[in-house]
């Protein structure tokens, strides 16, 4: 029994044939891609790229590179979440040092105007192949990350986020920022990190990594901050599963002033 | 000793027409003023046809010719011509030196000597290598007559009295035989002397070197002696200079003022395009730029641009120009405008085979100067630590790309598989966080703040810091605590004894 069309406006001629002759729509499709011609593009399974090794920036911890496959992909968008004290500055510290010990150049563009160069110096960041760009507002942060995206020559740029969850939430209002990062990423070779109190890109980050904080530690007579543990858990990840965590132990430098 | 000297008769005209290109073909007079009663110093080929002498009128030069186009003298174009001319011989010649300003009939003229001793080694001859400066000097729009000769002076007679853009070559020991023909006046000898000289009869340099040296020195004076020098082409000359400057400046007046970007921008691209050629004529390029403005008002508005290395590229200094006045407006309308750069050699990087490509320098600087026009003057560039004892001390330097130096420091090879993975890295709080605490028995109890709330878990300090207690601003007495709140959060806390309030100056993360 051949269905009655919906009311509506007209089909279209494929959609009438279909409907007159459903025995044979592939028949139908075949023509239909006949007729579009050069228009498409027959895409085999291995044009997908898929299995494809992206390069990645290791960030110099052997658990989070192992956790992520090798590191930071290169060409995508990551992202580290998190709260205050998570971890994820610490984290994002050792990226540095680890790309800058390369000889690279990386650029950090600071919304959260938080980046403490002495604390860097101390993470074994090289401070001279750091170019930090301290952003007032939102539209400006996103304008200085999409020209250094362009300007070849960065293989690392880091996005911090300011820390509280409301400011970060108002700058990011609306996906289309991240879906313009993704894209301006995607053309280059640089890894694109944001630092982010929560998870802000969604699905156009290729990795997002949540810090858990777990534990801080005062030992010694007078107390001193001597150890902070982490959780790293891995919440996505395009190509991998996700759910895998490990542990970081981060180290109090002795002097807090 | 060989002596080459480039001489571009009419400079004044030449210098209009390197500003204002579009009067080439025009019949155009410079002059020395604006009024009537101005003298004509230098007219073009078209003026000349028509009748336009130098050292005439305006009224009368307009009388000749009605469309003829006046356009006062320049100073600072005449002053980029000369310095252009010289930059074309140290194209040539490692040794050069602008000649002395003339007066009288040859006031409009300017020249250059360079040592053209041993040139024939790169030309092939000295008439090759005279071909090639005249070349350069027509190519930047300063044609003139090139002489070779055994002295200075000898050359630029040669180069004065030859006819048109000519090309002469005076090989050693005919200059005598050269000289003895040409007219007194091409010496340029004092109005007085020349007068003198003529009442005598002396009309040649042939009639001048019979009369006997000593009679004429006792009744013309010492002056008639240099003279003598000169007619012999053995005057006492200094060896010719190698030049060090590396300044070059070229400036424009504009004709009204302007208070808008794209007409400011016209005239920079002219001056960065004559600068640029310049430069390449040197084999050097733009070290550091520097824009100098003369405003309406009477004020002058003068503003480095930073380079991040040495580039000839136009294209990125007008775009950094562009930003550098986008970003800063001058105060009032333009009147005039000038450019100075501090040329340098073009630095040639070598890459390595182990270290990444950094960006290109010429692409990074454009980029540096946009970021710093969106972000604010002093918010992009390499950190660095402060030698300052406050823990929120920081510094900003210019971001350059620099060679890798080996430093066993930060050298660690593969990741970091010990006990501790990484140092507890701190956060800062830009501009720090108020805080309200409650202290028990003089330590924090409790805490409320933008940033963290709750019971302090665990804290320890106070670790004190004072500093320029010798001054009366920057003085600074603060007593830090690491603390834990029970939120989690783990945080610097500060006490500062002079503003008697507590502040979260950082988070450790």
């Amino acid at each position: 029994m051949v269905p009655s069309p919906p009311s509506g406006p007209a089909p279209s001629a494929l959609v009438q044939g279909l409907i007159q002759d459903p025995a044979r729509p592939a028949r139908r499709l075949e023509k239909l891609l006949a007729d579009l011609g050069p228009q498409i593009r027959r895409i085999q399974g291995d044009d997908l790229g898929v299995g494809e090794p992206l390069r990645c920036c290791p960030t110099g911890l052997a658990q989070i590179d192992r956790l992520l496959g090798g590191g930071i992909p290169r060409g995508r968008l990551s992202e580290i979440s998190g709260t205050l004290s998570s971890g994820r500055t610490s984290l994002a510290l050792a990226l540095l040092a680890s790309t800058t010990r390369n000889g690279a150049c990386t650029a950090l563009v600071d919304r959260a105007d938080g980046f403490d160069p002495r604390s860097a110096e101390m993470a074994g960041v090289d401070l001279d192949r750091v170019l930090w760009v301290r952003a007032l507002g939102w539209r400006e942060a996103l304008r200085c990350t999409e020209r250094l995206l362009e300007t070849e020559g960065f293989p690392l740029v880091l996005l911090d986020m300011p820390p509280s969850v409301e400011k970060a939430g108002r700058d990011a209002r609306g996906s289309t920022c991240w879906l313009r990062l993704a894209r301006s990423v995607a053309q280059t070779q640089a890894a694109l990190v944001v630092l982010s109190p929560q998870r802000l890109a969604g699905s156009h980050a290729e990795i997002v990594l949540e810090m858990q904080p777990t534990r801080a530690r005062f030992s010694g007579t007078p107390a001193l901050l001597e150890e902070f543990e982490t959780q790293a858990v891995l919440v996505r990840h395009r190509s991998a599963p996700v759910g895998p965590t490990t542990s970081l132990r981060l180290r109090a430098h002795l002097s807090a002033a | 000793m060989r002596i080459a000297c480039l001489l571009v008769p009419d400079l004044p005209l030449r210098a209009e027409l390197r500003v204002h290109p579009e009067l080439k073909g025009l019949p155009l007079a410079i002059t020395s003023g604006r009024d009537s009663r101005a003298e004509v110093l230098a007219v073009s080929p078209e003026a000349l046809s028509a009748g336009v002498r130098a050292q005439s009128f305006v009224s009368h030069a307009r009388a000749i010719c009605p469309e003829l186009r006046v356009r006062v003298a320049s100073p600072a174009a005449d002053r980029a011509a000369r310095e252009a001319l010289l930059d074309i011989a140290l194209s040539c010649s490692p040794r050069a030196a602008s000649a002395p300003r003339c007066m009288g009939v040859f006031a409009a003229e300017a020249g250059v000597f360079l040592d053209a001793t041993g040139m024939t080694s790169l030309f092939h001859s000295e008439q090759g290598f005279a071909t090639a400066l005249g070349a350069r000097a027509k190519a930047l729009g300063l044609p003139g007559t090139v002489a070779i000769a055994c002295s200075r002076t000898v050359a630029q007679l040669a180069a004065r009295a030859a006819p048109g853009h000519e090309i002469r070559v005076l090989p050693p020991g005919s200059e005598a035989r050269f000289l003895s023909p040409l007219p007194i006046d091409l010496l340029d000898p004092e109005d007085r002397l020349a007068q003198t000289l003529t009442r005598f009869g002396v009309r040649t340099v042939r009639d001048l070197l019979r009369l006997p040296q000593r009679a004429l020195a006792q009744r013309l004076g010492p002056e008639i002696l240099r003279l003598i020098a000169q007619a012999r082409g053995k005057e006492q000359e200094t060896p010719l200079p190698r030049p060090t400057e590396t300044h070059f400046r070229e400036a424009t007046d504009l004709d009204y003022a302007a208070d808008r970007l794209e007409p400011l921008l016209f005239a920079l691209r002219a001056l960065l395009s004559r600068l640029m050629e310049r430069l390449e004529l040197r084999g050097l390029a733009c070290g550091s730029l520097e824009l100098q403005l003369r405003l309406s008002d009477g004020g002058q508005d003068s503003r480095g641009i930073g380079i991040a290395a040495p580039t000839r590229d136009g294209r990125v200094l007008l775009r950094l120009l562009a930003l550098a006045l986008e970003g800063k407006p001058p105060g009032a309308p333009i009147e005039g405008l000038a450019l100075c750069i501090e040329g340098r050699p073009l630095r040639s990087d070598q890459l390595d085979l182990f270290r990444p490509r950094g960006p290109d320098p010429a692409v990074l600087d454009e980029t540096l100067a946009e970021l710093e026009s969106l972000c604010g003057t002093g918010r992009v560039g390499a950190p660095a630590v402060a030698d300052d004892h406050r823990p929120d001390a920081f510094a900003m330097k210019p971001f350059r790309l620099r060679p890798r130096t080996h430093d066993a420091s930060h050298h660690r090879s593969g990741a970091s598989e010990a006990p501790f993975a990484s140092g507890l890295a701190v956060r800062a709080m830009r501009p720090p966080v108020a805080a309200q605490v409650w202290v028990h028995r003089g330590r924090p109890e409790r805490l409320r703040s933008a940033v963290a709330n709750g019971r302090v878990v665990r804290s320890a300090g106070p670790w004190r810091t004072t500093g320029r207690w010798w001054a009366e601003e920057g003085r600074f007495a603060l007593d830090h605590y690491d603390v834990q709140v029970s939120d989690g959060t783990l945080l610097r806390l500060c006490f500062d004894w002079i503003a008697r309030e507590w502040r979260i100056d950082a988070v450790y993360d």
